[in-house]
């Protein structure tokens, strides 16, 4: 009998199983977590010398580390195992185990780790129970990994609801328990409203494909320019018109229901409704403007832990979606909707840069800028070559780090002292530490875009590729608008950099060993992958399987 | 058999309806609800062509659609009662009523 059950597992684990296997490892670490943490909370938790066994501030964090590392050493094996035998599928062509999938979830990831470190000692979290939050952190890990797995509307819908409600806990525990939860408000109606565009943008694809697999709604798509044609012959008057639509009676029953037009139209207005509903749910322009309030109210209460996973993780995810879905449900179309994707996001790098020029708070440039930054990735989306692929991979790469570095910066320069996170109290920070001072000034000088770092390379390959394939105007306005981004990062730089201005303040900064970390993992990737960019392209390069 | 184009019409003039809602209306339970019309909107077109191809996922996704608004429904409304807490619109003495006080 447990010789059977146990044969019944390893065929799973072989078979279906493994294409969930990293996702599976998360979510039992964070019911683990959970465990634990209620554990330690209802059990008298101490040793007789007074100190408590199991000490929650350190073991929460540990155990979900230890669940992203698990998922990720799976997620190598994988990896191996894709190469050898190509991409493995499972629950009935649902869920693929490619490159992209494998490309996004080590980020995502590496994403969560990052977040997890910085959480340990930041002040706004510790008086929370924390094996909820951690056990959120990895759920909506799970979740984002899923969305990037999935191949079929149903998980879709499904995977981008877990990620998204884990959002909502994260962003509302943790807005809640300070002054104003209007931010866990906002964040959850724009992103309620995408979810149910995203829904209705599905129903029509469903409708219009009689399929919930991607790549089949691809094809039955790229078909309806001749099958609108036949419709549109069967309606004439006469023999051949009655001859068409007895022919479309036998062969294609369904398309009798149809009109041509609708046909034709249908499937832009799905594309519409999937790149709005999708960049209202999480982040990217230019209807960020209600995420980026949540974002914006920093100051209010949410963690900068958060606003960074939700500002970068989460949107990164977006945006992995929204390049699944256009690039096979509607690739035969690109030539249409790169109108709507060129609209939004210069929409968005618009709203973003000059939204941030007139910011004062440290945080909220950053986050305003955020939407430019998820702007210019999508306008890879319009170039569509070879080149935008392996750029737009690159960039969000980079992209993550660099942000983690410089909300991560500023976290612990808030944590020493009553920093309010206004421009002017950096001034001093070059007495009081220069490492930080200079961490923070290499962290905004890529963020800006300046050459020698990842930023600059970033941008440029967007743009080289932008050049290419003839865009010149959007081409010109992304080296233009990267000036007044630039002159709002550089405005950092020089605060930073600047001497002491007032005489309270002298505390030294000090690190921690995750901020530590953290840290140098990011400074590393931003140097790195601008003086020596060759490892970070073909890492990005394989995200699309070339 | 009704013709699809029927439900199609019926499917949207719920999601402009409830377009309209979730943007112009400023009181959380509309807005709430406005949103729950444009998913029975897409959950009528996924019945509708559920029958016109004769396959079920249509259904199953319409039951899904339901089960996930349930969820967010729930996560809405606790988070929706934290903000009636703590701005006090729920007081039994508040002469304001409880919907105006909704609004944000």
């Amino acid at each position: 009998m447990l010789n059977h059950m146990l044969n019944a597992f390893r065929t799973y684990m072989h078979g279906d199983g493994a294409v969930l296997l990293p996702e599976m490892q998360l979510f039992l670490f964070a019911i683990g977590t959970l465990a634990m943490d209620s554990w330690a909370a209802n059990t008298s938790n101490e040793k007789p010398d007074g100190n408590p066994v199991f000490q929650q501030k350190y073991w929460n964090p540990a155990l979900a580390l230890a669940g992203t590392a698990f998922s990720a050493v799976t997620l190598w094996m994988l990896r191996a195992r894709i190469m050898q035998s190509g991409e493995l599928a499972g629950f009935h062509l649902t869920l693929v185990v490619d490159s992209y999938f494998v490309f996004f979830s080590a980020l995502f990831l590496a994403a969560t780790a990052l977040v997890i470190l910085l959480s340990v000692n930041c002040p706004t979290i510790s008086p929370m129970r924390q094996g909820r939050y951690y056990a959120l952190l990895l759920f909506a890990c799970m979740g984002m990994m899923l969305m990037v797995s999935a191949v079929d509307l149903l998980v879709i819908f499904l995977a981008m609801e877990s990620a998204a409600i884990s959002a909502y806990f994260l962003a509302a525990t943790s807005g809640l328990s300070n002054r104003t939860p209007s931010a866990a408000v906002k964040f959850l109606f724009s992103s309620a409203l995408g979810s149910a565009l995203v829904a209705y943008a599905f129903s029509l694809l469903y409708g219009l494909s009689g399929a919930t697999n991607i790549s089949q709604i691809a094809g039955a798509l790229a078909r309806r320019h001749n099958v609108a044609k036949v419709i549109a012959l069967s309606h004439e008057s006469g023999l051949q018109g009655l001859q068409m639509l007895q022919l479309l009676q036998t062969r294609l029953p369904e398309a009798v229901h149809w009109h041509a037009f609708t046909l034709e139209a249908l499937p832009i207005a799905a594309f519409l409704l999937v790149s709005v509903g999708m960049i209202l749910k999480f982040a990217a322009p230019p209807f960020q403007v209600e995420f980026n309030r949540v974002n914006g109210e920093a100051d209010f209460g949410i963690p900068s832990p958060v606003i960074l996973y939700l500002s970068g993780a989460y949107a990164i995810a977006a945006v992995a979606l929204l390049l699944r879905t256009s690039f096979t449900i509607f690739a035969d179309s690109q030539n249409i909707w790169w109108y709507i994707i060129a609209a939004l996001a210069i929409g968005g790098i618009s709203y973003g840069v000059l939204g941030s020029l007139r910011q004062n708070n440290l945080e909220r440039i950053i986050v305003y800028l955020s939407i430019a930054h998820m702007g210019y990735v999508l306008l890879g989306v319009v170039a569509a070559n070879e080149g935008a692929a392996t750029a737009m991979t690159y960039y969000l790469f980079t992209y993550f780090f660099v942000l983690t570095g410089a909300l991560g910066i500023l976290m612990v320069v808030r944590g020493t002292n009553s920093f309010a996170g206004v421009l002017s109290d950096l001034g001093g920070l070059r007495q009081r530490s220069t490492v930080t001072a200079l961490l923070l000034i290499i962290f905004v000088l890529s963020l800006a875009g300046v050459p020698p770092t990842a930023g600059f390379f970033g941008r440029y390959f967007i743009f080289h590729s932008l050049w290419e394939t003839g865009h010149r105007y959007i081409a010109w306005f992304v080296a233009l608008s990267s000036l007044p981004a630039a002159y709002s990062y550089l405005r950092i730089a020089v605060f930073a950099r600047r001497g002491k201005t007032s005489e309270t303040e002298s505390a030294a900064v000090s690190f921690g060993i995750p901020e530590a970390i953290v840290l140098g993992i990011c400074v590393f990737v931003s140097l790195a992958a601008g003086l020596y960019s060759e490892p970070f392209t073909r890492m990005a390069r394989y995200a699309f399987g070339q | 058999m009704l013709p699809v184009a029927h439900y199609l019409f019926l499917s949207f003039a719920l999601f402009s309806i409830g377009i309209v809602g979730a943007i112009t209306r400023r009181n959380l339970i509309v807005k709430l609800l406005s949103i729950e019309i444009i998913l029975n909107g897409a959950s009528i077109n996924f019945m509708a062509f559920g029958r016109l191809y004769g396959n079920a996922s249509g259904q199953v996704f319409a039951v899904l659609a339901v089960a996930m608004l349930t969820l967010e429904l729930l996560v809405a409304l606790v988070i929706i009662a934290a903000v009636c807490s703590r701005w006090k619109c729920a007081m039994p003495d508040d002469d304001q009523n409880l919907a105006s006080r909704l609004d944000y």
